[in-house]
């Protein structure tokens, strides 16, 4: 093909990658060889903040638990992911639009708030506790939530969306014929699913399970919330640790943290690329149309649905249900009886308060607006790597791992620097434009790879065939590629909104009056102690954005036929 | 064209006179022009905006003409975005207001702040000023938490000395049942158990009773007032009394006891910045939250407790002391803070803790 022929176009979508990601990640490479903030006059450079974190016992403790929560996060999310997506997408599994967006939930609601559900759900006195505790006649809880275990499942569940979005956008876009043949051969439907559509969507599958794993060096808020009582550390919350244990916060000890999570990525993404090197045999959309048509599951139907129950149950009605029932009271626990304690003041004083409503508005238009706007940035970067497999490309796919290695506490203060001390962007620091490039820069990894997947499943002979016709790159690009890979810019597109719904940590530094967001809202109610009001303004929060995607998802699937 | 600028001058000035606080100095006017001209002031505070709305909208009634910009964010993020911004000479906060007192002192004491002489500051106790530039605004209670329903009265502690006989002696009913801030987590959690073991050598008694009884320690408040609320815990020690106040108001499980052996008060600390932009709108938000005015909407709207001795009422300096008298142990704001901040004695302080408190070897 072209492999010759410069293209400027590419040249700049690398160039500028290039930048958005290794500035932020140099300057915080640079602070962890420094002994003091690298704007400050009074440092010198030296290698102490790593003998320190090595020296910490903290630290080995929670790069431990960190490494057990990301094995154990895979392990549980990626199958069930992608049971769920298979049989959500691919079969007449009952109710199916109507849970779609419930089974978000996870990925849009602050973490915090999601262990605080828990808490109220299942801690020592929640309220199912108390009543599986009377049921049982025990004299103490079941179970304990806080235990790590718990943590690890309860991490690995509410993960399982993630594996599920990017397992679905890949099985949208293929024709349901081969999985067709199958039935008609007489395959059973879980003879399907394996043989014939899981190898077809292995890329996503494999990117998805490599990023659930990442995203477990990430997890802060649900550890920070069901961990604390018993002092589990992982990486995260150590980081949380280091900004107050010296007194000041010491910068250079947590770039030293962010640098080792670098150390982990590499020979992450090293792993995926030797996994899709022939990543021709995964095209699967090809020059033969086919259409979709759902797999009947037959007998299997009831069983199905009673798994994908199981885990809605699990991982959102529990925390969920927790946390609706603490918007509505004004007390729990041991020897608490709910219906004297009812109220919707809670909701009055979110209601009255103009900021609430003011974030609620502001964070869907940066989740549906800036989400668009990231997913056309991703969608050039996904392009840039398209079909070459040169050294650029492969540069790419490091870069695009890097920036989610540094967690969230860092990652806000690398970008304010960026924004402070990079001269041709310091007009930027102060609009909104700082907080959108900063998110998904953040999030590349995450948004792009649904992209690259939807890439991977493009037979070239399609676009082969419009370059014979006499179209140029771009022409066969904006009129074969792009319109074939849709389901992935969608899926992606969706995902940005849902990440940006919750993100706040990444723009802390960036955010200001008139900017509020939900995520920020929380954090500051957190930290005031007011929990009635952090629940009062989750449910408000889930209630309006699962009404939002129900209504999205309905246009979503109407776009297929 | 000149005696038209004058005649616009007196006018002005007469407009601005009407406006001086009474008991302030004539050349008050002058400030109020300034800040007037500079239209805004510029406030990075760790007190979050809802608690602060009735106090912003004051603000805006005696000076329609200047908007505060409010950004509410953590005490770690307001040091962490002041330094590097300044750093940058970009554009900053001209007043930083925050309940992190050593953090406020370390960078008053590195030369972060404009030396100001506040109308008000004849009004503030000793203890609540600082080289003209760092200055006290709240007066804020360190309580013990307890579980009204669930705890018997004679296993409520008044005292710190209560606290851990109590703990000894019911051991079993209080295992795991104890909450308290992680102070490695929380700066503001340290700082008031360094405060404990210099008012009282019994600290480190009190500290190991709550290692005995393997207690819980949390990075926040609201989770450890949550915790106590629904019983899950019991009993809670050394929270700020400000929130929970705000909290026992709404809920009837929440006790509060203000220690009668000695009651640590902390101020949430408030200072302008060398560099403000706008230095003339912040010296009058810094004066207006040092006024009567100012400190009566405090303590009866904004759920914080006021300072100033001549504003009466429950959440005020002058409620507490009816009550308590000298129990009431204020940190003091000066170069004592600065001791803590250095790495090598603050880690020997944590060791100790971790030993005691937590049992760790």
């Amino acid at each position: 093909m072209t492999r010759t022929a410069v293209d400027p176009a590419r040249s700049l979508t690398i160039l500028l990658t290039a930048a958005a990601v290794l500035l932020p990640l140099g300057l915080v490479a640079w602070q962890s060889l420094l002994s003091a903030p690298f704007f400050m006059p009074d440092k010198s450079i030296g290698l102490d903040a790593f003998r320190f974190i090595f020296d910490d016992a903290d630290f080995a403790g929670a790069f431990k638990n960190s490494l057990l929560l990301a094995c154990g996060m895979a392990i549980i999310a990626v199958p069930l992911g992608g049971v769920l997506a298979f049989l959500m997408v691919r079969t007449d599994l009952p109710g199916r639009t109507l849970i779609e967006p419930l089974v978000m939930v996870p990925i849009f609601l602050s973490p915090l708030v999601l262990g605080f559900g828990y808490v109220v759900a299942t801690g020592p006195v929640g309220f199912y506790t108390l009543w599986a505790q009377s049921l049982l006649g025990l004299s103490e809880a079941p179970w304990n939530v806080y235990a790590y275990s718990s943590i690890v499942v309860i991490a690995g569940l509410t993960h399982v969306p993630h594996v599920y979005l990017y397992t679905s956008t890949a099985l949208r876009s293929l024709p349901s014929d081969l999985e067709e043949a199958a039935r008609c051969a007489g395959a059973k439907p879980w003879q399907v699913a394996l043989h014939v559509s899981l190898p077809m969507v292995l890329p996503a599958l494999l990117y998805a399970g490599v990023l659930v794993f990442f995203l477990g060096f990430e997890v802060f808020g649900l550890v920070l919330v069901l961990g604390d009582p018993e002092g589990h550390l992982v990486l995260p919350t150590y980081l949380y640790k280091l900004t107050n244990k010296l007194g000041t916060p010491s910068y250079h000890l947590m770039a030293a943290v962010a640098v080792c999570i670098v150390g982990v990525t590499l020979p992450l993404v090293m792993l995926q690329r030797l996994l899709l090197k022939s990543a021709n045999k995964y095209a699967s959309i090809g020059g033969k149309g086919g259409r979709q048509r759902p797999l009947p599951l037959g007998a299997w139907r009831w069983p199905a649905a009673g798994v994908i129950a199981a885990w809605l149950a699990f991982s959102i009605f529990v925390p969920l249900s927790g946390l609706i029932l603490r918007s509505f009271v004004s007390g729990w626990g041991e020897g608490v009886h709910l219906l004297e304690v009812l109220t919707v003041e809670h909701f009055r004083d979110v209601a009255d308060s103009q900021t609430a409503l003011n974030a609620i508005v502001n964070t869907v238009l940066i989740g549906v607006v800036g989400g668009a706007l990231t997913v056309a940035c991703y969608a050039a970067i996904g392009l840039a790597a398209h079909r070459r497999n040169d050294g650029w490309t492969r540069l790419l796919d490091y870069l695009v791992m890097l920036p989610r290695a540094v967690p969230g506490l860092l990652a806000g203060l690398a970008f304010l620097w960026v924004f402070l001390f990079f001269p041709p962007l310091a007009p930027l620091r102060t609009t909104i434009f700082s907080v959108w490039l900063a998110y998904s820069v953040v999030w590349l990894a995450y948004g792009m790879r649904l992209v690259s997947s939807a890439l991977l499943q493009v037979a070239p002979e399609l676009e082969e065939a419009a370059r014979i016709s006499g179209a140029n790159r771009a022409r066969s690009t904006r009129d074969v590629t792009l319109p074939l890979i849709r389901y992935g810019l969608l899926g992606s597109w969706l995902l940005m909104f849902l990440i940006f719904e919750r993100e706040y940590s990444t723009g802390v530094y960036l955010l200001g009056p008139g900017t509020e967001v939900v995520g920020s809202m929380l954090v500051s109610l957190w930290g005031s102690g007011a929990l009635d009001q952090v629940a009062a303004l989750a449910v408000i929060n889930v209630a309006l954005v699962c009404v939002g995607l129900g209504l999205a998802l309905r246009f979503g699937i109407n776009l297929r036929h | 064209m000149k005696k038209f600028a004058i005649a616009l001058t007196c006018c002005l000035n007469f407009t601005v006179q009407a406006q001086i606080p009474a008991g302030y100095p004539a050349d008050y006017a002058a400030t109020v022009a300034a800040a007037e001209k500079e239209g805004k002031v510029v406030v990075y505070s760790s007190t979050d905006s809802t608690s602060t709305k009735p106090l912003l909208a004051d603000f805006q009634a005696l000076y329609p003409k200047i908007k505060v910009e409010y950004h509410d964010m953590n005490t770690t993020e307001i040091y962490s975005r002041f330094i590097s911004e300044n750093a940058a000479n970009a554009g900053t906060a001209d007043v930083l207001w925050s309940s992190s007192m050593d953090l406020q002192v370390k960078l008053v004491s590195d030369g972060n702040a404009l030396t100001y002489v506040s109308p008000e500051a004849g009004k503030l106790p000793d203890w609540a000023l600082w080289k003209n530039e760092a200055y006290g605004t709240t007066f804020e209670p360190i309580v013990f938490v307890y579980n009204k329903r669930l705890l018997q009265a004679d296993e409520i502690p008044l005292t710190h000395a209560d606290f851990t006989r109590i703990l000894g002696a019911k051991a079993d009913r209080f295992r795991n049942k104890v909450n308290s801030y992680d102070v490695e987590k929380s700066g503001l959690g340290f700082m008031l158990v360094t405060q404990d073991a210099m008012v009282s050598p019994a600290y480190w008694d009190l500290a190991k009773a709550m290692g005995a009884v393997s207690s819980r320690y949390q990075s926040s408040t609201g989770t450890m007032m949550e915790r106590i609320s629904s019983g899950e815990n019991l009993l809670g020690y050394n929270l700020l009394g400000a929130y929970a106040f705000v909290k026992a108001k709404k809920d009837p499980a929440i006790g509060i006891v203000y220690p009668k052996d000695y009651t640590l008060v902390i101020s949430r600390v408030m200072f302008v910045a060398k560099k403000a932009r706008n230095p003339n709108a912040a010296k009058l938000w810094l004066d207006y939250i040092l006024s009567r005015r100012g400190q009566t909407v405090m303590a009866n709207q904004a759920d914080l407790f006021a300072l100033r001795a001549d504003v009466e009422g429950e959440t005020t300096a002058a409620g507490l002391t009816k009550q308590l008298g000298a129990a009431l142990k204020p940190v003091r704001i000066g170069p004592e803070l600065l001791n803590m901040l250095d790495p090598a004695k603050r880690l020997e302080f944590l060791k100790q803790w971790q030993q005691t408190a937590v049992g760790k070897k």
